[in-house]
């Protein structure tokens, strides 16, 4: 089975700081990873590195076997934080539209509308087509954005902690969402994220990312270690345990 | 509906006020559509900034020897460089885009009275009123050409690159995302807010000028729900409120520039009013 995201020995400076060193593992084609790790220990870099948002330094990494950023028809993103302008005229039908067309929409054309429609629905999302982005509650928003980020049927999706700053509802929602989406298609996913439940239920592998890769495996492995659980979920105790089954990048 | 007829035909008689009223069309439509992005992003007091360091522009092409309708094409170079410099200063910097335009529109503005202070005893004399408030119904036909000439080139790039300009208005990273070069769109959205201004400095004067720009958009933004609505809207808007102003302006007598604005303002006040709560 090939590689949906691959890096090896991957470094990324950002302002002069190295925050990513010797970097290695790899998401297979239909495996959702989730991505774990204490706050500033590189998870999002790791994405918009792959998205080609950022420079590599050094090492490779590849994205559907290809250069980051080459291939972003076939890569899906759902970012963290969702930096609209209040002031745009952002309905849920142009948002969706335009991720497929690259441009803003001044005029949606029916099948357009349809296509935006059955993406939505696979998101349980079709009553918000026409409504406007900034009415939306943060639950309703990550479902817009999940659908966004599915409108050009990707073969790699990037989730860059969609449940923060949702309520437990929409939180147990948003998962089993996911979880239906996952299992429904051959779709690679890489999860960042805080929440256990979500890895638990979720991944079929954890990439723990202090900088370097620090340990991987099946969720099981990887988070029943307390070290790692308590520093990716709570507190930032990075020490790994002797004896843990981790990954040393040098 | 005669004296209707009657109120714009007796006007349009004149061969000023007709300049005056192409001028001010071709003015309003660019400043609508243009304004619809500037206002989006936050930068609505970067068309008053750029108004301000058009007068440093003017004042340095009347230093070098140029008529006043010449001293447009010092001030075009000029004003894109300084949309040019706040761009520079907001992206290598930690300033917001008031700070950096503050600085740019306080600087030229001095320099701008400094280069006509510099100006030999015996050249012929500046009407910095006119420059100021403008003089619509002084527009020259080679003033009404530039304009129309700029207006043109304005609305005719906004048409070719406004969906992706919108959608990195929308959101800059998922635009980079899917290949829309961000920065560069915000430069060309600078140069061309900057020739907008340039050429309504020269027919609404310095202080009134970014009004085209910002009127129109925060009305039609007040009311529409689509990007193409609210395009649509704002266009009628610079369209109607620049008629409107004018006429009324002809027959009651007093300054086309500033009625206009007021007119533009009466509309935005109608929109409040009108708009879904």
């Amino acid at each position: 089975m090939s590689a949906a995201l691959a890096a090896r020995e991957l470094s990324v400076d950002l302002g002069g700081r190295r925050v990513l060193e010797g970097v290695s593992f790899e998401v297979a084609e239909g495996e959702l990873a989730a991505l774990c790790g204490p706050n500033g220990g590189g998870k999002t870099t790791l994405l918009r590195a792959a998205l080609g948002l950022v420079e590599v330094a050094g090492g490779t990494l590849e994205v559907l076997g290809a250069r980051p950023g080459t291939r972003a028809a076939a890569v899906g993103y759902l970012p963290q934080t969702k930096p609209a302008s209040s002031a745009f005229p952002a309905r849920v039908v142009d948002a969706i539209v335009a991720a497929r067309r690259g441009a803003w929409p001044l005029v949606v054309s029916a099948r357009e509308r349809e296509l935006a429609r059955s993406v939505l629905a696979r998101v349980s999302g079709e009553r918000l087509l026409d409504s406007l982005l900034r009415g939306l509650s943060g639950g309703e928003l990550q479902r817009v954005y999940l659908a966004r980020a599915l409108a050009s049927d990707p073969k790699l999706l990037l989730l860059d902690e969609p449940t923060a700053g949702v309520d437990e509802q929409g939180r147990v929602e948003f998962l089993e969402l996911l979880q239906g989406i996952a299992e429904g298609c051959d779709l690679a996913a890489v999860l960042v994220t805080h929440s256990e439940d979500a890895v638990r239920r979720l991944a079929s592998r954890v990439v723990y990312l202090d900088r370097t890769v620090r340990a991987w495996g099946p969720p099981a492995e990887v988070l029943d270690r307390q070290w790692a659980a308590s520093s990716a979920f709570s507190g930032h105790d990075h020490a790994p345990p002797a004896g843990a089954r981790y990954y040393e990048s040098d | 509906m005669d004296g209707l007829v009657e109120l714009v035909a007796s006007p349009l008689g004149q061969a000023f006020v007709r300049r005056a009223l192409g001028a001010g069309m071709a003015l309003g439509a660019a400043g609508a559509l243009v304004g619809v992005f500037v206002v989006q992003r936050g930068l609505g007091l970067v068309a008053d900034g750029l108004a301000h360091a058009t007068f440093g522009g003017l004042a340095l092409g009347l230093l070098v020897g140029a008529t006043p309708d010449r001293a447009v094409w010092v001030a075009l170079p000029f004003t894109l460089l300084v949309a040019l410099g706040i761009q520079q200063l907001r992206r290598r910097t930690s300033l917001g885009g008031d700070a950096a335009t503050g600085v740019f529109f306080a600087v030229s503005f001095a320099a701008g009275v400094l280069f006509l202070g510099l100006r030999a005893p015996r050249a012929a004399p500046v009407n910095v009123e006119a420059l100021l408030f403008g003089s619509l119904l002084a527009v020259s036909p080679e003033a009404l050409a530039v304009t129309a000439l700029v207006s043109a080139l304005v609305v005719g790039m906004l048409l070719a690159v406004g969906p992706r300009l919108a959608y990195a208005t929308f959101d800059p990273e998922l635009a980079r995302i899917s290949g829309v070069p961000v920065a560069a769109l915000e430069s060309l959205l600078l140069a061309l807010t900057a020739l907008v201004v340039v050429v309504g400095v020269r027919t609404v004067g310095v202080v009134l000028v970014s009004a085209f720009v910002v009127i129109p958009a925060a009305t039609a933004l007040l009311v529409g729900r689509t990007l193409g609505g609210i395009l649509a809207l704002s266009l009628a808007t610079g369209l109607v409120g620049t008629a409107a102003g004018l006429f009324a302006s002809y027959h009651l007598n007093v300054a086309p520039g500033a009625t206009i604005i007021l007119t533009l303002g009466a509309l935005f006040s109608l929109a409040l009013a009108l708009r879904r709560r």
